[in-house]
């Protein structure tokens, strides 16, 4: 009532958005329990949930115990309208206890209360206990990049519809083609793989640090001389060989995660965090960056590898404990936000270029996943 | 903060939406004045939970303010409809929520919620329309994002600190309820009481346990917001650091730090308080803690952070406010000179200090000397350490100020060698880099650091003569180096681009002369250092820019003469015998103690190659000039004009550049003006006439012309006033002026200096030779005075000419100079020693003044246009012979009729006879008939010679030269004169002529309205008094070449009839 006496015309808006996002959610069930679907329908509910999306800007997430890495990620995740967009269509799970286990419909839970509710931040505790019940413990640190992994694949393996996983593995898989050519003998092995991140190394083979993101990823490509106890067992010569193992980019999927691997071990192995001066830009043309030799791709393929930086997960401190937070640009507003638990505020591009690291502040923010979204999706 | 105060100071537009906001709410607008500060000071969404007890509080705590507010007597009767509202909405308020507080306390929050979003938008609205606003137009954007950042930051720490103080309060209100409730003793777990408070107990924990996670997410948004604030602060203060560099190479920019100094301030102060916040965090949990307490995990953490990002901050604060400089040549600093004194002031930029602890900086040089072979070790003479000042008010900042420090080389190993030996080390004196280093003890508020900052790097120098390639190496440094603390960088200097250097060059003009190079200026000079096709992506070699290149060395040591034009024989690299800077600097030097103002003012077209030179005059009509620095001379500079032949090419001409001696007695607006040139064949005349493009010589150098004092003749002077000019001669068919001479055509009472030259032109004396008479001088007087009347035939084609013309002629002798003051038209000429020159000059109707030495003067006072006076004196020595009663005596030769001569003590008279070796006497003749000529010899081997009159009429003069004698042994000067009237004078028709000349005060007058009609210049200019004194003449003595005193001649011509002078209308 109060609230009904304050901001009267607000509320109505809200309530009104709300309940049309339930009734889309309703719809979308429905649809899936016909799994009849037209194409105008599904047009139409995608309107819906870009409206839902736009509805609440940016909502914190309050720190339930060691929480900052997941926070941080399911901001990464639930700013992203395209996964979004397929977290809405999933089949609920039907009984009770199975909800509380879906990762993927405590996620969608968990995004309804971050866009319906009035309050500046929500509680992922659901979530949190959910993940828990997959050993993905609370009140324990995690590695941001090894997270985004598990929870990843808990989303991919508990989604049920196979139309859905395929849109999951579309919108992050990264193709490679991994050559091995004997230096002998010239026989080549090559395989298809994928990956979820492009872990990149910020040191080159001399251990010298790289200067710039594109210089990490150059790096990354460049065949690799696979020499002494690296030598790899020849088919053809029948002993091991000196290889030449290298890799090709052959697809690029939307949502494109970089992990930059800014730790090292040190001679008494213990790992140390880099905090040198990285910059990476805002936008990234892969065309630019690699040579011919290491894409293998087609040219429409190559035309679309032209991105936008779409989210920062920041990380201070050092390596046995620290903080994460997310920064995020609104896929909707275009503007950036930083996530830090429940306190959210708009930031600026100049905020987020604070996390290219500084070789004298080892304790400040430094970027180790960057998600980059592409600039056109097709 | 005093949100309603901020709602209510806004837009019109913006208060009706506040009016609408509270049109419809259940809290009435005066509650909310009333109580403004206290409701925006609470919790409200916190207390907006369900079952909250804290919302009670809140509202119970409203409706007692409420009720002391009606009884306090701040509201009188005037306020008596307000009482009654504040009472009825007291009584409403209770009515409504006493059920339900949170819901109260839902409200207020969303209320104060959309409060925020108003003034929000109404801000950014602001600021959208107050940015294109001419009131900052300066501040960029970073500038205002920081101004805003600052705000926002402090704004967010006082929301974090209100943060705090709640979680205080709640963790309080935890704190007693579980001392009281909390009985772990006991088992009650059968009560259900018991379990009762356990379950609030722990809702209460649960809720302490959020807000100290909020609070600590509120500082972790803080200090990464603070970073970016910190990287901009960094951006500014890089973006000043250069600044400061360009300045110190003499580049105009505000090195101003007040702006910085507030903002490292106010985030300082912001970071020192959020510590303190932190620390108070600490405090509470070791009040309560629990497991899994957030505040043991991420205090330290969150503590180590800031702690790190503080001292980044002042380490950066600390810094070189003004880098070290000799007071003597401030615009250069970075050169230091050892045994003189220096200074150089550092400044914390973060203004917070404990007043209880005093703050020391300490001062070393070279702390951490580079490995370079011979490298100079030095020692700061003077205290080393300083205490911080902080003046009271608060602009002051705290700085240290080091004043009147010196430099000592320490000795090595008692070798007793000072100075390094060339081939020491592989650096020279001037290339070597030594770092002023300052270090600071800081503490404040538990933050103890050790600060250090450090100059940029200085040169030392033992003497004066190294400063100009010391600075050199400054340029050099600061315009390239990438590391300020790199002092091995000329161990391998890099090379220069072009496009940088070019700017840095342009500064130094700047620095000097306030005016820089323009691009016309720097592409010539990146001609003449990269050939003849400069492009951008040119770069120059450090040994190039500051070295004397060999090739130019050999070649100096085969053509010694130093005075030689050579530029065309010379390779392009090595035009001359020293660097390219050195050539610069030596431009430099000339421009900062001469030519500065002209310089300013663009009428120096400066850096003009020889070939452009030709393409910019060709087009032009004779007489244009340009004013350019030549490139063979170290500081020289040189006038260049065109003169159009009737048949043929365009000449171009230019003198032997003039150096700053030569600028020191006569400044180059008087050569301009007073310039002549001597041909052969004409008339001397001043061939610079029209300034590039197209102005009129006295137009644009006008306002420079030193000025000349009206010859008030009435007054009494001890000594007359000189002028300097300078002509040049030249043979006809001379190409170039091979040569230059000086000479000076004066007004009234001036001087003349000759500089005569080696092989100087000759110039055929136009006297018909039966003019010429040989006077055995007598033995005494060491008087040569020739006085030739020309044939005016000779010296003017044309019988129809007829102006009057007067020569005079001196020789120096010796090392002498002479100097010769003609009256108005430049008439005077001088001769060489060696006597090769006979110059007419077109005088009308002179009166001529010679100083021979320092003070000898000649005067002549033409009264109208027939009679001339021709007055040559020669000094002795330095002696001078004063003639007359009076110091100014008069010696006045009318050629016309003799009695006309009447000596003027005192007043108009002038004076003066000196009889050094060489001293002249001359007397002009006034019209063809009569001539009057003296000549002197001195020492037997002179002659004497006589003008143009018969030789009848001169013979009885020259026999009053024995009457000449006594009036330099101070006889009377009337005796002199009637001797000499006693010649018998042809010619009375111009009689009253020569009256008028008598009236020299008044006829003065006419002569000089009469000169503006002659003479191309105007009066006014002819008026300008003298101001140079024996010792810029003296200068002048050093070209004249050792020559045997000969004999001199000096030719007076005036025209045959006075009747038929010209007069223009």
């Amino acid at each position: 009532m109060g609230q009904g006496s304050g901001r009267q015309e607000r509320s109505k808006k809200l309530e009104l958005a709300t309940s049309e996002t339930m009734q889309a959610e309703a719809d979308v069930q429905n649809d899936k329990e016909e799994t009849r679907e037209t194409k105008n329908r599904h047009e139409q509910l995608r309107l819906v949930f870009g409206m839902a999306d736009l509805k609440n800007k940016a909502i914190g997430l309050y720190n339930i115990g060691q929480t900052c890495c997941l926070n941080s990620l399911l901001q990464v995740f639930l700013m992203n309208t395209h996964f979004t967009g397929i977290l809405r269509r999933i089949t609920v799970p039907p009984s009770a206890s199975q909800k509380r286990r879906s990762v993927p419909y405590q996620m969608l839970l968990l995004l309804e209360m971050m866009q319906c509710g009035k309050q500046k931040a929500v509680s992922p505790s659901a979530l949190a206990y959910c993940l828990s019940e997959h050993r993905v413990k609370l009140f324990v640190q995690y590695d941001a990049a090894q997270l985004l992994l598990t929870l990843w694949n808990l989303v991919k393996r508990q989604v049920t519809n196979a139309e859905l996983i395929e849109k999951l593995s579309d919108l992050y898989t990264i193709w490679v083609q991994e050559y091995m050519v004997c230096q002998e003998c010239s026989f080549e092995t090559k395989r298809n793989s994928n990956m979820i991140t492009l872990p990149l190394s910020m040191l080159d083979s001399r251990s010298h640090l790289l200067k710039t993101l594109e210089q990490c990823l150059q790096h990354f490509f460049f065949p690799e001389k696979l020499t002494g106890c690296n030598m790899c067992f020849c088919e053809n010569c029948g002993k091991k060989t000196p290889f030449l193992q290298s890799m090709k980019l052959a697809h690029l999927p939307q949502t494109l995660i970089l992990h930059l691997k800014r730790f090292y071990l040190t001679e008494s192995s213990s790992i140390q965090k880099l905090c040198h001066y990285l910059p990476f830009p805002q936008g990234l043309d892969f065309n630019a960056v690699l040579t011919e030799e290491q894409c293998q791709a087609d040219a429409g393929e190559k035309a679309s590898w032209q991105y936008e930086l779409f989210a920062v997960v920041a990380h201070s401190g050092s390596t046995d404990c620290g903080h994460y937070c997310a920064y995020v640009r609104s896929l909707t507003e275009c503007k950036w936000y930083c996530f830090d638990d429940s306190e959210v505020c708009q930031v600026l591009w100049d905020d987020v270029k604070c996390t290219y690291g500084h070789s004298d502040l080892h304790w400040g923010q430094t970027a180790y996943l960057l998600v980059y979204m592409k600039k056109n999706p097709q | 903060m005093a949100q309603w105060q901020e709602l209510q100071s806004l837009a019109n537009t913006s208060l009706e939406q506040v009016h609408q906001l509270y049109s419809s709410v259940a809290l009435p607008m005066e509650v909310r004045q009333c109580l403004a500060d206290w409701i925006e000071d609470q919790n409200w969404r916190q207390a907006a939970e369900p079952h909250s007890s804290h919302a009670q509080m809140l509202f119970h705590s409203l409706l007692a303010l409420l009720g002391d507010h009606l009884g306090s007597p701040g509201l009188g009767d005037e306020d008596f409809m307000l009482k009654h509202n504040l009472r009825k909405a007291r009584r409403d308020l209770q009515a409504a929520f006493e059920e339900c507080p949170e819901k109260f306390a839902n409200l207020v929050a969303n209320l104060l919620q959309e409060e925020q979003q108003i003034l929000r938008l109404a801000q950014a609205g602001q600021q959208g329309g107050v940015a294109p606003a001419p009131s900052t137009p300066q501040q960029s954007d970073r500038q205002q994002e920081i101004q805003r950042r600052l705000a926002d930051f402090q704004a967010a720490l006082q929301d974090a600190d209100r943060a705090f103080r709640h979680l205080e309060d709640a963790q309080d209100m935890f704190d007693f309820c579980y001392k009281v409730h909390y009985l772990p003793g006991e088992n009650r777990t059968n009560d259900p009481e018991y379990i009762r408070q356990m379950q609030g107990l722990q809702a209460k924990l649960q809720k302490l346990d959020r807000s100290r996670k909020d609070v600590l997410a509120q500082m972790q948004q803080l200090l990464g917001r603070s970073e970016t604030l910190q990287d901009f602060l960094q951006q500014e203060l890089g973006a000043w650091r250069e600044r400061q560099q360009s300045a110190c190479l003499g580049a105009h920019v505000d090195t101003s730090l007040l702006q910085l100094e507030t903002w490292f301030t106010a985030l300082g102060e912001g970071l020192f308080q959020l510590l303190q916040l932190l620390r108070a965090l600490g405090d509470l949990r070791h009040k309560v803690t629990y497991e899994r307490d957030p505040l043991q995990a991420e205090l330290p953490l969150l503590e180590t952070r800031l702690r790190e990002l503080l001292t980044y901050l002042l380490q950066n604060a600390f810094v070189v406010e003004l880098q070290p400089s000799m007071p003597t040549s401030s615009k250069r600093p970075l050169v230091l000179r050892t045994a003189s004194k220096f200074s150089v002031r550092a400044r914390l930029l973060v203004r917070l200090h404990d007043r209880s602890r005093r703050l020391e900086a300490k001062i070393h040089i070279d702390r951490k000397p580079p490995e370079i072979r011979g490298f100079r070790k030095f020692n700061i003479l003077t205290s080393n350490s300083k205490t911080l000042v902080a003046g009271d008010s608060p602009q002051d900042g705290l700085v240290c100020d080091f004043q009147h420090l010196t430099l000592k080389e320490q000795k090595v190993g008692g070798s007793g060698k000072g100075s390094k030996s060339p081939g020491e080390g592989p650096l020279a004196v001037t290339e070597e880099l030594h770092l002023i280093t300052f270090t600071l003890a800081y503490a404040y508020r538990g933050l103890e650091l050790e600060l250090e900052t450090s100059t940029l790097p200085v040169i030392i120098i033992s003497n004066n003569n190294q400063l100009s390639s010391a600075w050199a190496s400054i340029l050099w440094f600061n315009m390239l180096s990438t590391d300020p603390k790199n002092q091995q960088f000329f161990v391998a200097p890099p090379s220069a681009p072009w496009p940088r250097l070019a700017e840095v060059l342009s500064w130094q003009f700047e620095s000097v002369a306030e005016r820089g190079l323009s691009k016309e200026h720097l592409h010539m000079l990146a001609e003449k250092l990269f050939g003849s096709k400069p492009s951008p992506e040119s770069t120059l070699a450090w040994p190039k820019f500051s070295k004397v290149s060999s090739a130019w060395q050999r070649w100096h040591l085969r053509s010694p003469a130093p005075r030689l034009l050579l530029t065309h024989s010379l390779p392009q690299d090595s035009t001359s015998g020293f660097s390219f800077w050195a050539w610069l600097d030596g431009i430099l030097g000339l421009l900062q103690e001469h030519l500065k103002q002209l310089w300013k003012d663009g009428l120096i077209l400066g850096f003009v190659s020889r070939k452009q030179e030709k393409k910019l005059l060709k087009g032009k009509r004779t007489g244009t000039f340009l004013i350019r620095f030549s490139e063979s001379t170290l500081g020289g500079v040189t006038c260049t004009w065109v003169e159009h032949p009737e048949s043929g090419s365009p000449a171009f001409r230019a003198v032997v550049p003039y150096t700053a001696s030569e600028l020191a007695s006569l400044a180059l607006p008087d050569i301009i003006h007073d310039y002549q040139l001597l041909a052969e064949e004409n008339i001397p005349e001043n061939p610079l006439q029209f300034l590039y493009p197209d102005r009129a010589r006295d137009e644009a150098f006008g306002p420079y012309y030193s000025q000349r004092q009206a010859g008030s003749l009435m007054e009494k002077k001890e000594y007359l006033n000189q002028r300097l000019i300078r002509v040049s001669s030249r043979q006809a068919n001379e190409s170039r002026q091979a040569d230059e001479e000086l000479v000076a055509a004066t007004q009234d009472l001036q001087t003349l200096q000759l500089q005569p030259s080696g092989p100087g032109p000759l110039q055929p004396m136009p006297c018909s030779p039966g003019t010429l008479q040989l006077v055995p001088g007598g033995p005494e007087p060491p008087l040569a005075l020739q006085v030739g009347s020309g044939v005016p035939e000779l010296l003017q084609p044309g019988p129809g000419a007829v102006e009057p013309q007067l020569v005079l002629q001196l020789v120096p002798e010796g090392q002498g100079m002479l100097q010769v003051g003609p009256r108005s038209l430049g008439t005077l000429q001088m001769l060489p020693r060696s006597l090769e020159m006979l110059q007419p000059v077109p005088g009308v109707q002179e009166m001529q003044q010679v100083g021979p030495g320092d003070q000898g003067t000649l005067q002549a006072e033409p009264g109208a246009v027939e009679p001339q006076l021709v007055l040559q004196l020669v000094p002795e020595g330095q002696g001078m012979l004063q003639v007359g009663p009076s110091s100014l005596g008069t010696l006045q030769v009318l050629p016309r009729s003799l009695e006309m001569l009447q000596p003027v003590p005192g007043v108009q008279g002038m004076q003066q006879v000196g009889p050094g070796d060489q001293g002249t006497l001359q007397l002009g003749p006034g019209t063809l008939e009569p001539s009057v000529a003296l000549q002197l010899i001195p020492e037997g081997q002179g002659t004497v010679q006589v003008g143009p009159g018969s030789l009848e009429p001169l013979q009885p003069l020259l026999e009053s030269l024995e009457a000449l004698e006594p009036v330099t042994e101070e006889l009377d000067m009337q005796e002199f004169l009637q001797s000499l009237s006693e010649e018998p004078e042809p010619g009375s028709g111009v009689l009253e002529t020569l009256q008028a000349a008598e009236l020299m005060p008044s006829t003065l007058e006419a002569g000089d309205s009469r000169l503006e009609r002659l003479s191309p210049r105007p009066a006014r200019e002819c008026q300008q008094p003298w101001g140079g004194t024996a010792g810029p003449l003296l200068g002048l003595t050093r070209c004249v070449p050792q020559a045997a005193p000969h004999s001199w001649t000096t030719a007076t011509r005036s025209c045959p009839r006075p009747t038929t002078q010209p007069c223009p209308p």
